[in-house]
């Protein structure tokens, strides 16, 4: 009996446990505390930093409990994450959700996120220079659309290694944008820029926000065709919602689909974050350059605005480049938020999500380039 | 490899250039092509637009048409009578090419132009057998006004 109970012991977590579980654990808790308490995107943190813990309670090898063990419950819904299957399907969620009038009356706006995509490219040689083969420096890279299913989906085809530390990092910093991008926003533009404000945009038709999807998915998957599971269920999710007549099928993408996706890649990505697989030199470097891919993206979209102001005769007040970096609809809340900081009276909001949204168009198309360039 | 040899290496600027242009150049065409949509849609719009106009129109024409009755030309008034006596004489229904001939026989002037100015004016109408017959309810109406 004394034998059984100090064998059952040696099983336990206390026992199985060292530093770096706790590190991990501390991580999740962490993570768990920004987004309950700073609500720092709750919907994204809480399942992440929960699956942190998952992932990080030491279990014996070979038991069939770790989510790295085929036949495991968390192996099986991992599945989804290997697979590509999660990123598409949120994309679909996105589409059906997202309202694409501010970009239909003022497409110039779109230009803005293309120029915040300059980050990833950026960040790609970054991390080629510190020694990263290519397909790893890609999915870095990708970090910096900060866009975290089109991480994951490229990160699964190139590095499956490498999802947690970058589904991590990229979620991370997603729910770290209105920490990372005002310090920026603020030193590239001058208080007078700040103040800009915009026209309101013309009324969009029906018949454009139907005929949008259709025409947007066609030219861009002819331009990109590795950018369809992506685009292809973004723009099918938005055809759903603005057509009307499906009210049915958009409802469930909007809600019950992309939240129950939502739950199985938060947790799954979380518990992917094993002390033995997270905790390495590279995890560090992957969330510097991530930052750094950030920083660029951001900045890139600023002055890229900044730009256009040369030659355009109404001027657009350049926080809005800020939002090009994807992040829907975080960062254009940042936006709002630093504008308004300058003139309360001044509602920047609808303006970001132009960038906010073409940022996920253009990451994705960034996704598929260098998913091509790599398979070559 | 590290540094600007590893980049130099696997080729990364090219890629990244390319990259970045391939990125613009799609949002640049779909910028492009969002903002002609509501334009075409402008111009898809007035067409129908103006193509129920037209027909309108045309149905308005029609409409007249069948009241004009009140703006039969005064020559043709006149040829009708002696075209009216000739079908009385004929029989209703009966075939164009009867009449013509015998409205030629009894030296009627330019008997074509005038028969087809009967049928444009709905004077004369077809049975839907393939002969015509006089439209007297038309003829009534001309009369009383």
């Amino acid at each position: 009996m004394e034998n059984l109970l100090i064998e059952f012991l040696s099983n336990t977590g206390f026992a199985l446990a060292d530093y770096r579980n706790i590190i991990m654990i501390l991580v999740g808790i962490i993570i768990i505390y920004l987004g309950v308490a700073k609500q720092y995107e709750p919907l994204l943190l809480v399942p992440i930093g929960f699956g942190m813990l998952i992932g990080n309670i030491p279990v014996i090898k070979d038991f069939g409990l770790g989510i790295y063990e085929s036949g495991s419950f968390l192996n099986y819904v991992y599945y989804g994450v290997t697979h590509d299957i999660y990123p598409p399907l949120i994309f679909l969620g996105i589409g059906a959700l997202t309202d694409f009038s501010t970009m239909l009356a003022r497409p110039v706006l779109m230009l803005l996120g293309a120029a915040a995509q300059i980050g990833i490219f950026t960040t790609f040689l970054g991390a080629l220079a510190i020694g990263f083969p290519p397909n790893e420096a890609a999915s870095i890279g990708i970090i910096g659309g900060a866009d975290g299913p089109t991480a994951i989906f490229l990160t699964a085809m190139l590095a499956p290694r490498l999802i947690g530390p970058i589904a991590v990092a990229a979620y991370s910093y997603m729910a770290l944008v209105p920490v990372i991008q005002p310090p920026i926003m603020r030193l590239l533009t001058t208080r007078k820029e700040r103040l800009i404000r915009m026209e309101e945009p013309r009324e969009v038709s029906k018949k454009e926000k139907i005929i949008f999807p259709i025409v947007g998915f066609l030219l861009c998957c002819f331009l990109a065709p590795a950018a369809l599971p992506l685009l292809g269920m973004l723009f099918f999710g938005n055809l759903l919602k603005e057509c009307v007549v499906v009210e049915r099928l958009a409802k469930t993408a909007r809600t019950s689909l992309i939240d129950i996706v939502t739950i199985l890649l938060g947790v799954t990505v979380g518990a992917s974050t094993q002390a033995d697989v997270f905790l390495t030199r590279q995890s560090i470097g992957i969330f510097a350059l991530g930052a750094f891919s950030f920083a660029i993206a951001t900045a890139s979209g600023v002055i890229f605005a900044k730009i256009m102001n040369l030659f355009l005769q109404k001027k657009i007040n350049p926080l809005i480049g800020a939002a090009g970096v994807s992040a829907v609809p975080n960062s254009a809340r940042v936006v709002q938020m630093v504008g308004q900081k300058e003139d309360p009276t001044n509602f920047l909001l609808m303006h970001a999500m132009a960038p906010n949204i073409s940022g996920v168009i253009g990451s994705a198309i960034a996704a598929a380039i260098l998913w091509s360039f790599m398979s070559l | 490899m590290f540094g600007f040899e590893a980049i130099i290496a696997h080729d990364g600027v090219g890629i990244s250039v390319i990259g970045i242009s391939i990125v613009f150049v799609g949002l640049v065409l779909l910028s492009f092509a969002v903002s002609r949509i509501h334009k075409l849609i402008e111009l898809w719009d007035k067409k129908n637009t103006s193509y129920q106009r037209v027909k309108k129109s045309q149905q308005k024409d029609q409409k007249t048409l069948s009241v004009s009755d009140l703006t039969v030309p005064q020559d043709v008034r006149r040829a009708s009578r002696q075209f009216k006596l000739l079908i009385e004489w004929m029989g209703e229904p009966f075939p164009l090419p009867k009449l013509l001939d015998l409205s030629r026989k009894c030296g009627l002037s330019s008997p074509h132009s005038t028969i087809n100015e009967f049928i444009k004016c709905k004077l004369i109408i077809p049975d839907e057998n393939g002969y015509y017959i006089w439209n007297k309810q038309l003829e009534e109406k001309r009369s009383s006004t």
